[in-house]
């Protein structure tokens, strides 16, 4: 055995330590976040500390890659490897310091993440960042079409029985529901959007006001036990209002989608057209609008999460290598070794793929 | 504690009841009866997803209920893959663990049917889960075999099949695919909902340190073989520790808020 032979192999032995010993780190360093929780994790993860550890674990893969030729010769390995390579050098080049370097080395002046406010009607391109930095400009602007909130119907009255425990019933119109001897029967007759009582000459009526403030109500008949009948209104928990009797209710509405409609303005000219909702976030100019928040009082402007593009490309590019490659090398294979040895013992098979290392630290490969 | 008496709730219960009974019979070595009650049990768990299914009509993957009542019927079927095709043992545990898997949605989770809120409507919602539950399967039945390795068990007192050290190898090999799937899919998830493929929140963070026990495994056991069997044993038991809190902990605790603390 040649010196260049053996200290090759010492090489591969510290390379291999240091990937074990990274792997093991990180798990501890992933179980800390989850105590911290995941801003401050995400402060953390971006230090100066842990920007050296990212650093490292890319060059001990790249390590890998040029000590152990098999990394490189077994196309499912290499896949592997180098997807996570990819991974971690996109995530890199994508954080706040890799956006930092890029402004440095190239004057890429680019927006890594903040939120837009806009009210209906109105054009914006403004993006706020953290507290306490001013706003930046995009190059082109963001018109709000139309903001609108959609609701699974139908909704649902939330019963707080006298028992101390709670049922839930579907707020259908027409639909009659009982809820036992001491609360009687509740019967659904009308579904308000806009609730609003009119009064005139000591009549009451309630009127469903297309220009009235949002104010979503059922009118219920219930039905007492001794037979009397009461009429009341029930709204959601928000406007402040809960039937009470000895049993008390409130009206629930699940809220199934956001919508944002939603322009870009280049030049004064539309040139990107979309409806974007949480999981469809539109894509433009390296960046991705997201709907994030939204007004919940009145539903007039929304609230969008930017986000930029940089090394997205990577990282997806690096899944995808990272998933073909773990396929490939720990399902395929084994599969194409048993039909191989099936083949050749046309025997069934004990593929042995528990035998296939016998340690590379002892066998020295 | 939650007992169900419901028609759901008893579907639930008779599938338990089905799996424990078959590992009662297998463990007095009555193989047939054994073998009889597992099916029995496999079809009242399918039964019993399905009825979920028809009740809340979308796909029933949403909470903890529905997961550990899809993870109680694939128990079945994964066993059956594994021991003809993979020529991994460990039947009998596979019914203890399909009683296991089913008692949390049986007593622990509310059957309470929901509608799905907006992040959760998307394509990617099913494979996700899908994918995971599968993984999980695998993984659990690799810790049964590290554990039998560390009890000093060598066969299973069939030729056919692979002594625990190498079972557990093969078994992880089998999951591991599918949990790096389900990671990178909950990832480009995330970055569709959320806006980021990487949030660090407490879930995501406790899936990648599952996942990375598992990378340490191959490495480590590519490093020694099975010099240190009993430690290559430990890692695959780490993993399912790590499994399990992903799964149970972050989403019961209060002391991990997270932006998966609806899917409770
Ligand atoms: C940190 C630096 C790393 C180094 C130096 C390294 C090195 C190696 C080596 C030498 C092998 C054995 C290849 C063979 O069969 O001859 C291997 C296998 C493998 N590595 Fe890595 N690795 C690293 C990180 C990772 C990461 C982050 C992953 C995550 C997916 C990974 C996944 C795998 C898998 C799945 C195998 C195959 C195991 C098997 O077939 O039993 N490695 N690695």
């Amino acid at each position: 055995m040649g010196i260049k032979e053996s200290s090759k192999k010492k090489f591969r032995r510290v390379v291999m330590w240091s990937a074990l010993t990274l792997i093991i780190l990180l798990i501890f360093l992933s179980v800390y976040g989850a105590f911290l929780g995941a801003e401050r994790t995400q402060r953390l993860v971006n230090t100066l500390p842990l920007t050296v550890y990212w650093l490292s674990f890319v060059l001990i893969l790249i390590a890998g890659l040029v000590v152990f030729r098999r990394l490189v010769r077994v196309p499912s390995l290499l896949l592997i490897h180098a997807g996570c390579v990819l991974i971690l050098a996109g995530a890199m080049w994508g954080s706040d310091a890799g956006h930092k370097l890029q402004e440095q080395l190239f004057g890429i002046d680019k927006i890594r993440t903040g939120r837009m406010v806009i009210y209906e009607g109105h054009t914006e391109n403004h993006v706020l960042l953290e507290q306490g930095q001013t706003p930046k400009e995009l190059p082109f602007s963001i018109h709000l079409k139309d903001f609108r909130l959609e609701y699974y119907k139908p909704g649902s009255i939330l019963v707080y029985m006298p028992d101390d425990t709670t049922r839930r019933i579907p707020a259908e119109t027409g639909s009659e529901h009982n809820l036992g001897g001491e609360v009687g029967k509740v019967k659904i007759v009308r579904t308000f959007e806009r609730f609003r009582l009119n009064i005139e000459d000591d009549r009451r009526e309630a009127i469903d006001a297309p220009d009235g403030e949002l104010m979503p109500a059922l009118e219920v008949i219930i039905e007492k036990p001794d037979g009397s009948q009461l009429k009341r209104y029930v709204f959601e928990p928000s406007q402040g209002y809960m039937y009470k009797d000895n049993f008390q209710m409130s009206y629930l509405r699940m809220i199934s989608d956001y919508i944002s409609e939603l322009q870009i303005i280049e030049n004064d000219k539309v040139v990107a057209e979309k409806n974007i909702e949480v999981n469809h976030p539109l894509h433009y100019g390296g960046y991705h609008f997201y709907q994030h928040r939204y007004d919940a009082e009145a539903g007039q402007y929304t609230v969008l999460e930017v986000t930029s593009d940089t090394g997205l490309n990577l990282v997806y590019g690096g899944y995808l290598m990272l998933c073909i490659g773990v396929f490939w090398q720990l399902w395929l294979r084994h599969i194409f070794t048993g039909i191989k040895l099936k083949k050749l013992r046309n025997t069934p098979p004990p593929i042995n793929w528990g035998a296939k290392y016998s340690g590379f630290l002892l066998s020295q490969e | 504690m939650e007992i169900k008496y419901t028609i759901q709730g008893l579907l639930i219960y008779a599938a338990m009841g089905a799996y424990l009974l078959a590992f009662v019979m297998s463990l007095l070595r009555h193989r047939k009866a054994g073998d009889i009650l597992y099916l029995l049990g496999f079809i009242i768990a399918v039964l019993a997803f399905g009825y979920r299914w028809y009740d809340v009509r979308h796909t029933p993957l949403q909470n903890l209920f529905e997961v550990f009542l899809c993870l109680g019927m694939i128990c079945y079927p994964a066993s059956f893959f594994c021991r003809r095709i993979l020529q991994v043992g460990g039947r009998c545990a596979d019914m203890l663990i399909g009683a296991i898997v089913l008692f949390p949605a049986g007593f622990i989770f509310s059957a309470q049917p929901q509608q799905l809120p907006p992040a959760l409507q998307s394509w990617l919602f099913v494979p996700h889960v899908a994918v995971y539950m599968l993984s999980y399967i695998f993984m659990a039945k690799a810790t049964f075999q590290a554990i039998s390795q560390l009890a000093g068990k060598s066969y299973d007192g069939d030729e056919k099949l692979l002594p625990p050290e190498q079972a557990t190898y093969r078994m992880i090999c089998a999951g591991f695919p599918l949990l790096t799937l389900g990671l990178v899919l909950g990832s480009w998830w995330g970055k569709l909902a959320w806006g980021d493929y990487w949030g660090w929140d407490p879930k995501e963070l406790w899936s990648l340190a599952s996942w990375l026990v598992y990378v340490g495994y191959f490495h480590f056991r590519y490093m020694f073989g099975k010099k240190h069997a009993r430690i290559n044993s430990a890692w695959a038991i780490a993993g399912i520790a790590a499994i399990l809190i992903t799964l149970l902990w972050a989403n019961l605790s209060r002391l991990f808020s997270g932006l998966h603390s609806y899917a409770t």
